[in-house]
C-alpha cells in the first residue's frame, strides 16, 4: 500500500549539513575583521559565514573545522563548502580542503492524505514513537538506512537521514502507512 | 538674503526678505524646523534685537571642541619637548583647516546652505515700511537647534510648526512666524511672504556697501528674490559694528553646484533694497564664496570685505562655518577657494581671539548669542564654494575615529570593508602569512598536496561573485547596543556613534537602523 504512493511523491532536499576541515588553525578575529558578510560569536568561539550564491551558512571554528549548512543538494553543499575555503585561503590561510563528508540531508515530501498517527503507531510498535506532549509527530526510525522520519497528522513527512537523497524514497517506502 | 540650494537638490528656493532697522543686533533665536527634507525654507524678517540665528552644526561644534580639547592637553607636553607654541598651533590651523574642508564644511555647509538656499519673495502687495519687527512669535527653545536636524528626515523638533515634507512651491507664509531652516537657521518672519523656488539662474547678490535700508518691493513675478541671509550683515558690519544684523535682501541663493547657475546676480530687484535682515550669520559668506567660486573676479571684493568685516563673534564656530565648501561639485575654483579658506581661517582666528579677549568665558551659546550673529552670516556664504574633497574624507576617519578602531573590544562596525581599509596596516597577523604570499601562491602550494584538497586556486571554486558595493564612503563607527537578525532580516540598535555619509558626518548618541540582506 505504501509503494504505489511513492511514485507520484515530490520529495524536496530543503537542507543538507556538511563538514570539512581545513587542516590549519584559523584566526577567528581577522575573519570576522576582514571577511565579508561574517558574524562573530566569540561567547561561542566560532564565525559565521554566509555565502550568497549556493545559499549557504558556515560555522568556522578556529580549530579549523567548517559545517556547512543550508545548501540544496550534496553538490551544492560541496561547491559552497569548497567557495568557503576559497575565501579563507583569500583571507590568508593556508587552507587545505579536505575530509569533506555530507553529515545530514533533510527532505520534506507530503502525502496527499492525512494520517492517524495513534494508529499508525500501534501498528509499528517498536519502530514508531509517538508523545504527543513532545513532538506533535511521530518519529520513525530506520536503522539500516540511518535515517529518521517524522510523520505529521496532516501528511507531511520529513526524512532526516544521513544517505544519499535517493535513498529517501526507500526510506518513505520503508514506512507502512495507513 | 541668499539662500543656497541644499546638497542633495538644485532647487533654489526664492524668498524675499523684509529687512528692518535695528538699532542693536537681533540676539533672539527661535525658529521652527522646516521638514529638511525640502530646500530649506526660509521666510527672515528679522529682527527683534533678541533673536539670534545660530546655524553652527553642532558636529562641527563638537569636532572643534575635540580639537580644543586636544590642542590644549598637549600644549604643556609640546613645551616640555621644546617645540615652541607656534608649532602647536600650526598643527591646531591644519588640523582645522583640513577637518572644515571636508566634513565639518559641509556639515556647516548643508548648515547654511539649507537655509541660503531659499530667497522670500515678498507678495506683490508688501508696501515697505519701517516695519516694527515685533517679537510675535513665540520663541521656542533654543535647544532644537542643536538635535541634529539633519538626521530627523521627519521630526518635527521644533513644536511650533512645520512644513509638510511635500510642500509645493510657491508657499504662501504669514506673518509672524518663525522658521527654521534643515540646517538650522532660524528665520521670523514678520511680513507675510511666499517663498518660490527661485530660478536657476539666480545669483546673490553681494552688496558690500548696502546698509539697513527699506525694502524696495520685489516685482512680483520674479522669482529670484533677495537672498534674504546674507552676507551683507557682515559687509554693514563695519560702518556700524551693533548694525542691526541685516542681511542683505537680494542675495539670492543659486546652487552651488553648477556656477553657471550662478549668473544673474545683479538682477534682483530687491538689491537695492535697504534692509538687510540678518537672519543667520552663515549665510552671508556664502553667496559671497558662491560667486567667489562662479564669478571670481567680481566678487572676491565683496567677500573679503564681508570676511574681514565680519566681526568676530564666536571663535571656533564661526571659523567652521566659514570655512564651509561645497564639497558636493565641481572643485571649480577649489584653488581660490582653499586661498580664501586660508584666508577666511586666520580672519576668524583673529577675530575669535579678539572675541576672546572681549568675553572672559567662551561659551557655547551665549557667546553666540552675543557674539557670533555676525560670524553666522558667513556660513551661508561659504556654502556655495564648491570644492572637491581631497582624501580627508579617510583621513578624517582615521584621526579621529582610528582610535576606536584599534581597540580591542568588538565595536558595532558596520561596514566591514571600510573596517578593512582602516585596518590594513594592521595586517592579518597570527600565523597565517598572509602579507606576503599571494593568493595565487598559496594556492598553487596548496594545490596538489593531497587527493583531498583539490583546492585549485580559481579553477574548481568560482570566485565569490560579490560585487564590491561596500566600496562605499558612507561609514558608521559606533557602539551597539543591541544587532538582531532573523533570517536574513537586520535591525540594528546602534549608540555613539559617528557616520560619515555623503562626505557629511553625523554625531549620534543612538540610533536604529534595519537593513535585509
Amino acid at each position: 500500500m505504501d509503494s504505489s504512493n511513492d511514485d507520484a511523491l515530490d520529495i524536496i532536499i530543503t537542507n543538507v549539513v556538511a563538514t570539512f576541515r581545513t587542516r590549519c588553525h584559523l584566526n577567528l578575529r581577522t575573519i570576522a575583521l576582514e571577511g565579508t558578510n561574517v558574524i562573530y560569536k566569540p561567547e561561542v568561539g566560532k564565525v559565521l559565514m554566509k555565502l550568497r550564491k549556493p545559499k549557504i551558512t558556515a560555522s568556522i571554528w578556529s580549530s579549523g573545522k567548517i559545517i556547512c549548512t543550508g545548501a540544496t543538494s550534496e553538490d551544492e553543499a560541496k561547491l559552497g563548502a569548497r567557495r568557503l575555503a576559497r575565501v579563507l585561503q583569500k583571507l590568508g590561510f593556508k587552507v587545505r580542503f579536505s575530509a569533506f563528508k555530507v553529515v545530514n540531508v533533510l527532505a520534506v515530501c507530503s502525502m496527499p492524505f492525512a494520517i492517524r498517527l495513534i494508529d499508525f503507531t500501534k501498528k509499528n510498535r517498536p519502530i514508531a514513537s509517538y508523545e504527543p506532549e513532545l513532538h506533535p509527530a511521530v518519529t520513525y526510525r530506520i536503522k539500516h538506512l540511518k535515517a529518521t522520519i517524522q510523520v505529521f497528522s496532516t501528511g507531511s513527512i520529513t526524512v532526516t537521514g544521513t544517505m544519499g537523497s535517493f535513498d529517501f524514497r526507500e526510506a518513505i517506502r520503508a514506512m507502512p502507512l495507513r | 538674503m541668499a539662500v543656497s540650494a541644499p546638497i542633495t537638490s538644485l532647487i533654489i528656493i526664492t524668498c524675499v526678505c523684509v529687512c528692518v532697522h535695528f538699532p542693536s543686533r537681533w540676539t533672539g533665536q527661535t525658529i521652527i524646523y522646516l521638514h529638511h527634507s525640502h530646500p530649506v525654507l526660509c521666510i527672515i524678517v528679522t529682527f527683534p534685537p533678541q533673536i539670534m540665528l545660530t546655524n553652527t552644526g553642532p558636529v562641527a561644534k563638537l569636532y572643534l571642541s575635540i580639537i580644543d580639547d586636544v590642542i590644549e592637553n598637549m600644549r604643556e607636553l609640546f613645551s616640555d619637548e621644546g617645540l615652541e607654541d607656534r608649532v602647536l598651533d600650526d598643527l591646531r590651523h591644519l588640523w582645522e583647516s583640513k577637518m572644515m574642508q571636508s566634513k565639518a564644511m559641509e556639515d556647516f555647509r548643508k548648515n547654511s546652505i539649507n537655509s541660503s538656499n531659499f530667497v522670500l519673495q515678498l507678495p506683490a502687495s508688501y508696501s515697505q515700511t519701517d516695519q516694527e519687527v515685533t517679537a510675535s512669535v513665540v520663541i521656542p527653545a533654543s535647544q532644537s537647534i542643536y538635535s541634529f536636524p539633519r538626521l530627523k528626515n521627519n521630526s518635527d523638533t521644533l513644536a511650533t510648526f512645520s512644513l509638510p515634507a511635500g510642500l509645493a512651491y510657491p508657499v504662501q507664509i504669514p506673518a509672524g512666524v518663525t522658521l527654521q531652516t534643515a540646517s538650522g537657521q532660524l528665520y521670523k518672519v514678520n511680513v507675510p511672504v511666499v517663498v518660490t523656488q527661485a530660478a536657476a539662474g539666480q545669483q546673490p547678490v553681494s552688496r558690500p556697501t548696502q546698509k539697513v535700508t527699506e525694502w524696495r518691493e520685489p516685482a512680483a513675478p520674479r522669482p529670484a528674490a533677495v537672498a534674504p541671509n546674507t552676507t551683507h550683515p557682515q559687509e554693514v558690519e563695519p560702518s556700524s559694528a551693533p548694525a542691526p544684523s541685516v542681511t542683505q535682501p537680494p542675495q539670492p541663493n543659486t546652487n552651488y553646484v553648477p556656477p553657471t547657475e550662478e549668473s544673474s546676480l545683479p538682477q534682483q530687484p530687491q538689491d537695492p533694497a535697504a534692509d538687510t535682515l540678518l537672519l543667520q550669520g552663515a549665510d552671508s559668506p556664502e553667496p559671497e564664496f558662491r560667486l567667489e567660486e562662479s564669478e571670481p573676479s567680481p566678487q572676491p571684493e565683496p567677500m573679503n570685505l564681508s570676511m574681514t568685516a565680519s566681526p568676530c563673534g564666536q571663535s571656533l564656530d564661526f571659523q567652521t562655518g566659514t570655512e564651509e565648501t561645497l564639497t558636493q561639485t565641481a572643485p571649480l575654483k577649489s584653488r581660490d577657494v582653499d586661498d580664501i579658506l586660508k584666508q577666511v581661517i586666520e580672519e576668524e582666528r583673529e577675530k575669535a581671539e579678539r572675541a576672546r579677549s572681549l568675553t572672559s568665558a567662551k561659551t557655547d551659546s551665549p557667546s553666540e548669542a552675543v557674539l557670533g550673529l555676525d560670524l553666522d552670516y558667513s556660513y551661508s556664504e561659504l556654502s556655495d564654494i564648491v570644492q572637491l574633497d581631497g582624501p580627508a574624507g579617510n583621513s578624517d576617519l582615521e584621526e579621529e575615529e582610528g582610535a576606536p578602531l584599534d581597540e580591542n573590544d568588538f565595536l558595532g562596525i558596520i561596514n566591514a570593508e571600510a573596517i578593512k581599509a582602516l585596518q590594513e596596516g594592521d595586517g592579518s597577523s597570527d600565523g597565517n602569512s598572509i602579507s606576503s604570499s599571494s593568493d595565487g601562491e598559496g594556492a598553487d602550494e596548496l594545490a596538489n598536496v593531497e587527493d583531498e584538497d583539490p583546492l585549485n586556486s580559481g579553477d574548481d571554486v568560482i570566485e565569490q561573485d560579490i560585487p564590491d558595493l561596500f566600496d562605499t564612503d558612507n561609514v558608521i563607527v559606533c557602539q551597539y547596543d543591541k544587532i538582531h537578525r532573523s533570517k536574513n532580516r537586520w535591525k540594528f540598535h546602534l549608540k555613539d556613534g559617528v557616520m560619515c555619509y555623503g562626505g557629511r558626518d553625523y554625531v549620534f548618541s543612538k540610533a536604529v537602523g534595519e537593513a535585509e540582506w
